[in-house]
């Protein structure tokens, strides 16, 4: 077991090194100071900014140096276009308003999809079943976008012109901290649309899942024996459906950092996609790099994490 | 190989399925709707760029404000006048060639009704004491003697124009069945354009990620050893990048560059992030085939290892490969749509992501045309996709998830 | 002259995991086989699952690459080709496989498949390579149509049929028969078996059929094989197996077969003990933790093959005990 988790440790070492080696070769394909300062700097302006940020140092240089700051998690970089904030800073003013949304979304959407796939399974075949599956097939054929303005439409503009209700936030995030009332008033709606997108796609799988398990043998078995519809439902389906629904649930959590990129866009709370998105806009540079190099830590870790508890629930894996 | 292809079991059973035969008609249509823009010129993209009335008018089924219906009278007859007179220093005098201007007279598919100079004035100037008239009333839905003169005044400017051409009367439908934007342009036009946009980016994406993708995946899981490694290292380190963020990565990389306002950077960070999904996929399917029998029978007829992997492997791949192609095809349109949106997809022209993302404005103004219109269009388009895809996975592959 | 002649034929197969993927343990699949086949005989290969046969089988023709040991095929060594130089052989040496259902690519039609390794080594000229796989088809016992079809279009003896046209096609002298009945059932077994005896006759094949099936081997082959574990425990003709086996375990294989006699009531002979794992085996005789006559010495080395005369040898302590 401990050998299986060293190894994908050790694994995903040289990936790692992969991403941030593609990354900041991409990042450098346009000469990031060029792309910044513009057209009309002086070479003088160039010169500075380059001796300032170290990008007047060879790649490879560049390249352990970026390693160990990342390494030892110091990311007092400070963004050029808001020369004095740290990245460091920056991170930890993001993270919560991203998890504000992320969180309670994976939670609200995994068990809405889990249970709208029980009924389909239980109902398989049946007209209950089709409508769902045909409601999932025409919602994943809308853009991601359409809902967020839509939904931003009518969720809170329309209700607030037209039936005086202010239920939620058109767009914005309260400065101060969070309370259940300022988290409901602003980030419900985001959560919202976004479980809604999300329903289509995880409700079809988790029917699949239940499918492939209500037609095993045990199944059988256990109805012959007596047990009724619901018992077998949760007694039994839900429980050796475990594996892959947590599976699943897993693999969706390194989105949990990045996913809502387009909400926090389009409703300006300000997480972790947004910033990327804003600093890409700017064209700041050690932003840029040191959220892209977060985010595919995260990414990783949840991969690792993701790994180990599939073999804590699945002996055969360790066995590999 | 291919006519074997389509006596398969696999293929017989999907086209039994009448949904998804029909999924695949539409399909082509949209196909067909492209190549015709592409090569027969059915539109051009000076067309969608093309004024064809005044800005926001609602579709074929709209109503609107009174207020809404006297701005756009304006529009017309403006357009009229502007033919007739010109600006100088400040002041308004007559063109001096009226006639030439109210021949070259274009509004979409509408063109001069009249092209003698003399009689147009009078009518105008007909039209434009009318509308002096209208312009003293301070709410135009209060009096009840406002709505017949401004449905005489509609008639008077609607009077000036006629369609142009042969197929005039259906052109100027076809422009406003889905109304104008901000800047007047055709939304129909416009979202039929993008359907060349996105059956282009869908087609060379999903086309080169699962080339690249299935020949890098059948290699690794044939060949093993380095060649396994190294793509496994390759695509693990791809997709530890969220999809977004590598999407957003690869598009500002090129912004600057010559490629700049080209389909180029939507195509490379494309195919860069697709063509994961088909490389896995083939791998796995390779690695349980190189252990089949008649693989073993190849290897003992004397067949080096390329042909094997081009005989027997591939082609025993090739269902997964179009299902791939369907998936991929609906990533590429649903991630053009998410890229537009923040500045980063297409540059040049309308594209259905380009439509949606500046209704975003008008939609807080009740204006839903826009957004309507090419959802509609892409709804088809995607949902044709996702019952294909359904129903192959069905036909050719009925473990799937 | 004997077509073929295996010497000390190892096949061990490395198996991978620890810390970084190395190797840990090997599967021992063949260890030490030593044999010869005349010109047109039928060599037959028996033994539990997992004893190493079928192994030994794509060993032999060069499937798989042998981790030590030599096969000298009508003189030419086989073991150290490469693949250049194994392709006139190739054509010399084919393989029928147990399993129907996979042993035919599902994209291929019949014909194609078939025609396939006659066009590549040149068997017959391009013009007339359409009869030649007609007249194959043909007397394999299929009917005319066949080739245009799909595999997924015929029973599995059909596609057992349709494999050994293909293995026949190339024109071969020697055939690799790795269980081709077994996979069938009992009233369609005899049918490919008195096909294969016939073309056998027809063409003057030389075949290593491996089985696990002792009354098929008895009934088909003019010599057999037993192995056990990877290792050959005895060595005999057909026809005297019943009298003349001396092996505990061709005995226990012997005794196995229920008899058709009702009236016979003698209580099947069953084997206690349980199966050494092939990835560690215990030094000495494989067989040993299962027999009822094991001796001390058994479970230190390994006996032996030694002849005993009329084409029999046998690799036992019990039968040929150690000599001071």
């Amino acid at each position: 077991m401990w050998a299986y988790i060293f190894r994908r440790l050790v694994y995903n070492v040289p990936v790692y090194l992969g991403i941030i080696l593609f990354v900041m070769a991409a990042l450098r394909v346009n000469d990031p100071i060029w792309t910044y300062l513009g057209k009309h700097a002086t070479q003088e302006q160039y010169d500075q900014f380059a001796k300032a940020s170290g990008l007047d140092k060879p790649f490879l240089r560049q390249y352990f140096d970026f390693l160990s700051d990342v390494v030892r998690l110091d990311f007092t970089v400070e963004s050029w276009d808001q020369p004095g904030i740290q990245v460091g800073k920056m991170i930890r003013a993001a993270i919560v308003p991203s998890l504000a949304l992320t969180i309670p979304a994976l939670g609200i959407t995994s068990f809405l999809a889990i249970c709208v796939g029980l009924i389909s399974a239980y109902f398989r075949g049946r007209w209950m079943d089709q409508l769902l599956v045909f409601i999932a097939v025409l919602g994943m054929s809308v853009s991601f976008l359409v809902y967020i303005i839509l939904g931003q439409y009518f969720g809170a503009f329309w209700l607030k012109q037209h039936l005086g209700m202010d239920l939620f936030a058109i767009s914005g995030y309260p400065s101060g901290g969070l309370t259940m009332a300022t988290w409901a008033y602003y980030c419900l709606l985001p959560i919202l649309i976004s479980v809604i997108v999300a329903l289509g796609y995880d409700t079809r799988y988790y029917r699949a899942v239940m499918v492939e398990e209500s037609n095993r043998d045990y199944i059988t078995t256990a109805r012959a024996k007596g047990a009724s519809g619901p018992k077998i439902l949760f007694v039994h389906m839900l429980k050796n459906a475990m594996i892959p629904i947590i599976t699943r649930i897993m693999i969706t959590l390194p989105f949990l950092i990045t996913g809502s990129i387009l909400l926090e866009m389009y409703f300006n709370i300000p997480g972790m996609g947004r910033r990327l998105i804003l600093a890409i806009n700017a064209k700041d540079f050690p932003v840029i790099q040191a959220f892209t190099a977060i985010f595919a830590a995260l990414f990783i870790v949840t991969n690792i994490l993701t790994d180990v508890l599939y073999a804590i629930f699945d002996p055969r894996v360790r066995l590999q | 190989m291919i006519a074997k292809f389509f006596q398969s079991r696999g293929a017989r059973r999907f086209r039994r399925n009448r949904i998804a035969m029909a999924s695949l008609a539409l399909i082509l249509i949209y196909v067909a709707i492209a190549l015709a823009i592409i090569v027969g010129d059915l539109l051009t993209l000076e067309d969608t760029m093309d004024r064809v009335g005044p800005a926001n008018l609602p579709g074929s089924w709209g109503s609107q404000t009174t207020e809404k219906r006297f701005e756009d009278i304006d529009y017309y007859l403006r357009q009229v006048e502007r033919a007739l007179y010109r600006r100088q220093a400040g002041q308004i005098i007559p063109r001096r060639n009226p006639e030439e201007a109210l021949k070259e007279l274009r509004l979409g598919s509408l063109q001069a009704a009249d092209h003698n100079p003399v009689a147009t004035r009078k009518r105008v100037d007909e039209a434009v004491a009318l509308f002096e008239e209208l312009e003293e009333y301070e709410d135009l839905d209060a009096e009840p003697e406002v709505l017949p003169k401004l449905e005489e005044l509609e008639r008077l400017v609607a009077a000036f124009y006629r369609p142009a051409g042969a197929m005039g009367g259906f052109s100027r439908w076809l422009e406003l069945s889905g109304g104008t934007d901000r800047q007047g342009r055709s939304i129909a036009i416009r979202a039929i354009y993008s359907i060349k946009v996105a059956i282009q980016v869908g087609l060379v994406t999903a086309f080169i990620s699962i080339l690249v993708g299935s020949l890098l995946g059948a290699a690794a899981g044939f060949y093993g050893g380095w060649i396994d490694h190294l793509v496994i290292w390759l695509y693990s380190t791809f997709s530890s990048i969220p999809n977004l963020v590598l999407l957003t990565l690869l598009a500002y990389m090129f912004t600057g560059s010559i490629f700049d306002g080209t389909l180029i950077p939507i195509y490379v960070a494309f195919c860069m992030t697709f063509w994961i999904g088909p490389c896995r996929v083939i791998r796995g399917e390779t690695l349980k085939l190189r252990e089949l029998e008649y693989v073993q029978a190849a290897t003992a007829i004397g067949f080096g290892k390329f042909y094997i992997l081009l005989r027997h492997i591939l082609p025993n791949t090739a269902h997964l490969m179009f299902i791939n192609f369907s998936l991929l095809f609906i990533g590429a349109i649903k991630s053009e749509v998410i890229l537009s949106f923040l500045g980063l997809g297409v540059k040049k022209g309308p594209s259905w992501g380009i439509m949606i993302s500046q209704s975003g404005q008008e939609v807080i103004n009740g204006f839903f045309w826009q957004i309507g219109t090419a959802t509609a269009l892409m709804f088809g388009l995607v949902l044709a996709f996702n019952i294909l895809t359904d129903a192959l996975q069905d036909a050719f592959d009925p473990k799937h998830v | 002259m004997a077509i073929l002649q295996v010497q000390d034929l190892v096949k061990h197969f490395p198996v991978h995991g620890g810390f970084l993927g190395r190797v840990i343990s090997k599967v021992h699949a063949v260890n030490g086989v030593s044999f010869f086949i005349e010109a047109g005989e039928i060599l037959g290969v028996v033994g539990e699952s997992g004893c190493g046969k079928s192994t030994l089988g794509k060993s032999v023709i060069r499937l798989l690459k042998p981790t030590s040991g030599s096969i000298l095929y009508q003189g030419q060594e086989l073991s150290t080709l490469d693949h250049q130089a194994m392709m006139p052989y190739r054509k010399k040496m084919q393989i029928v496989f147990q399993d129907p259902y996979s042993s035919l690519n599902p994209r291929m039609t019949v014909h194609a498949a078939i025609a396939e390794g006659v066009r590549f080594h040149g068997v017959v000229p391009d013009t007339e390579i359409d009869d030649y796989v007609q007249r194959l088809i043909v007397k394999v016992g299929l009917q005319a149509d066949a080739g245009n079809k799909f595999p997924h279009e015929f029973s599995g003896g059909q596609r057992q049929r349709i494999g050994i046209a293909r293995a026949l096609a190339l024109k071969p002298d020697f055939i690799v028969a790795d269980e081709p009945v077994s996979a069938l059932d009992v009233s369609i077994q005899a049918q490919i078996l008195n096909l294969l005896m016939e073309l056998k006759e027809e063409f003057n094949l030389t075949i290593l059929f491996i089985s696990h099936d002792l009354k098929v081997i008895e009934h088909f082959c003019d010599r057999v094989l037993v192995m056990y574990l990877g290792y050959v425990v005895e060595e005999l003709p057909c026809h005297r197996l019943h009298e003349a086996a001396l092996h505990p375990y061709t005995r226990a294989l012997l005794g196995a077969n229920p008899v058709n006699d009702p009236d016979d009531r003698r209580p099947l002979a069953v084997l206690e003990g349980s199966v050494p794992s092939p990835f560690d085996l215990p030094p000495g005789c494989p067989f040993a933790s299962r027999c009822s006559e094991r001796r001390d010495e058994c479970t230190i080395r390994m006996p032996p093959l030694l002849s005993r005369g009329k084409q029999h040898r046998i690799a036992c302590y019990a039968i040929d005990p150690i000599t001071r």
